[in-house]
């Protein structure tokens, strides 16, 4: 399988249709009775999370790649790990399209400020506060603030820092923004469908990012590969763990030095760790759970995502390696995103 | 089918033993046909409920309680999400390869009869008919009745009454086919009954077997029917005892009566607005 071939049918990093665009839809006849939001609302408040983690999830490659690289090129190796970040971020053939070759002036550009990438930092950021602004009634004034106000310094930062550790402070500070917005929705939402849909958003589009992850990381993963004490590995693990912010929890988990397959249980079937495929697969079930119990019906989305979640379940690491850890996380990749489409079906058109 | 569980199972003491362990098969797993919505196991004793998985992979929980008490009881609660795939059982955890489940047990050997019995299917062809067969002549052959038998009724001594409870009828069916040379296993769980009795006396049982192709397919003797998605699957084995819901010995003591009571009921979507 080629790097950007899992992809094919990844969600697109198009805009959302600007809501204004698409007015004038009524209340579609599956709710109706039971009187809960429209599904155009559901629909933003389930792109603006996406949109929202998906910022997140960008600073954070960007911020464990620039690590990587300043450290010396004899730790890290010859291997491009901007090439990697792009690969990473899900758009090799959009950069590819602009640009000759990547490195760090170009693909912080392209990932975090460049207008012309459809989900670049910047493009996600507004495209959620275009989403919000839509539905700012079933927000609440937190989570506008939150959201609003991350928009209006968005415009402080222009074109792209100039120096390293402006583009840093300007990652760490997309990381805080989105921290914001989540801990808003976390304590003030009401907690009905219009939470559900929102957490929906955050878990789907999670499990994507962490998949993602390993799915360009995987040969770094896999057993055989052990060169015990070989710094290059070293610091690439500890990058990975960097990015979904499981250095610490490693070490509590394992209580072991960093070793290529515990990465990959942490990563995929951990259920204690946030930004596992398990544990973002409880969240999504429990949440379409009290929808399905809201609207007092359920259908595919509800289905697909339990047996994602069972599989998960029922999944050992020994098994996923002797299957193959490339084909398990593309196949994975693929039911997530389907589980999207579904969940689109069901409930956000 | 949204399917709410209640199991308790109540030991009650004439003379208080000065401890009690047991061991609890009680808890289901996920498969391609069921999903766990909520589950819970309560304690009437303080102490600590250690939880593993048998070999079976069957989540398993064991305790200790110090007594002396006049009463224990172990109560489990929840809600399980079903699907009706045709018996079929897809996605759940296989530890070991099915040629296993040909394995004797005391309470599943085939005597004379029972091996009589099983000839009469062999003649309908492929192992799918023979089993969908043998379900027929089984659950025409047997007569439930929970009075001449107990736990520890063998499946010969069972067949032999011509009846029994569905533990007896699994274990008729799962001697049989293991005759005719199909991996069979019992399986323990619940069943939702749809004459709208929702209190139980125990829970259910049934067996599974494999078919070529189509992995193991779920047979329900006593209701003459593969498992639909009123049946709740909990526990594997190769037979009674190695999925049966609780077993345990205590020290002391005498004088104990068990009582069990589940209720099995339809779960309505709850409204919150």
């Amino acid at each position: 399988m080629g790097g950007d071939a899992s992809y094919g049918n990844a969600v697109p990093p198009t805009p959302n249709p600007s809501p204004p665009l698409r007015g004038g839809r009524g209340i579609t006849p599956a709710y109706a009775e039971s009187l809960n939001m429209l599904s155009r609302t559901a629909d933003n408040l389930y792109w603006l999370s996406r949109y929202v983690e998906r910022a997140e999830y960008l600073a954070r490659i960007l911020e464990a790649t620039l690590r990587l690289t300043a450290l010396p090129l004899a730790y890290v190796g010859a291997s491009n790990e901007w090439e990697s970040a792009v690969a990473t971020a899900g758009c090799s053939s959009a950069f590819l399209a602009a640009h000759k070759e990547a490195n760090e002036e170009n693909v912080v550009d392209f990932l975090a400020f460049s207008s012309d990438n459809p989900s670049s930092i910047r493009n996600c950021l507004e495209l959620a506060r275009h989403n919000a602004r839509a539905v700012r009634t079933a927000l609440t004034m937190e989570m506008w603030d939150a959201i609003n106000g991350t928009w209006l310094e968005l415009k402080r930062y222009g074109n792209g820092p100039s120096s390293r550790e402006e583009v840093l402070r300007f990652l760490r500070w997309v990381q805080e923004s989105s921290l914001r917005f989540d801990g808003s929705a976390y304590r003030t939402m009401l907690r009905n469908d219009a939470y559900w849909f929102s957490r929906l958003g955050v878990y789907v589009e999670r499990a994507d990012n962490t998949a993602r992850i390993l799915d360009v990381k995987y040969h770094l993963l896999l057993p055989e590969n052990e060169r015990v004490g070989g710094p290059l590995d070293y610091f690439q693990w500890s990058a990975i763990l960097r990015t979904v912010s499981a250095n610490t929890a490693y070490h509590w988990v394992y209580r072991d030095s960093v070793k290529p397959w515990f990465i990959a249980d942490l990563l995929i079937l951990k259920d204690e760790m946030p930004r596992s495929l398990s544990s973002c697969y409880e969240a999504i079930v429990r949440n379409l759970d009290s929808i399905a119990s809201v609207y007092g019906r359920q259908g595919a989305a509800q289905r697909q995502a339990r047996g994602i979640r069972t599989r998960l379940q029922n999944s050992r690491m020994d098994g996923i390696f002797q299957r193959g850890l490339h084909e398990f996380i593309g196949e994975f990749i693929t039911e997530n995103n389907r589980l999207g489409v579904a969940i689109t079906e069901q409930f956000l058109v | 089918m949204r399917i709410r569980i209640s199991h308790t199972t109540e030991y009650h003491y004439d003379v208080p033993p000065t401890g009690v362990i047991q061991v609890l098969r009680l808890t289901p797993r996920n498969h391609e046909g069921q999903y766990v919505v909520d589950w819970r196991i309560d304690l009437s004793q303080d102490c600590r409920l250690h939880p593993y998985e048998d070999a079976f992979g069957n989540i398993t929980h064991s305790f200790t309680a110090e007594g002396p008490f006049d009463t224990l009881q172990v109560t489990v609660d929840g809600v399980v999400e079903t699907q009706d795939t045709h018996g079929v059982v897809r996605g759940a955890i296989e530890r070991f390869p099915p040629a296993m489940f040909l394995r004797d047990t005391d309470l599943t050997r085939a005597d004379a009869a029972i091996v009589a019995f099983a000839e009469e299917a062999r003649a309908a062809g492929d192992p799918l008919k023979m089993l969908h067969r043998l379900l027929e002549l089984l659950n025409r052959e047997m007569t439930f009745d929970t009075s001449p038998t107990q736990s520890s009724t063998t499946a010969a001594e069972a067949f032999a009454l011509r009846r029994g409870v569905c533990q007896d009828l699994t274990h008729v069916f799962i001697a049989a086919a293991r005759h005719l040379g199909i991996p069979a296993r019992y399986v323990g769980g619940h069943f939702r009954r749809n004459d709208g009795v929702t209190m139980q006396e125990a829970g259910h049982a049934w067996s599974e077997a494999h078919v070529p192709e189509l992995g193991w397919v779920a047979f329900d003797p006593t209701n003459g029917i593969c498992a639909t998605d009123a049946h709740i699957r909990v526990a594997v084995g190769l037979d009674y005892l190695g999925a049966a819901p609780v077993r345990g010995s205590r020290y002391g003591g005498a004088g104990e009566t068990l009582k069990v009571a589940v209720e099995v009921a339809q779960a309505s979507w709850q409204s919150q607005s």
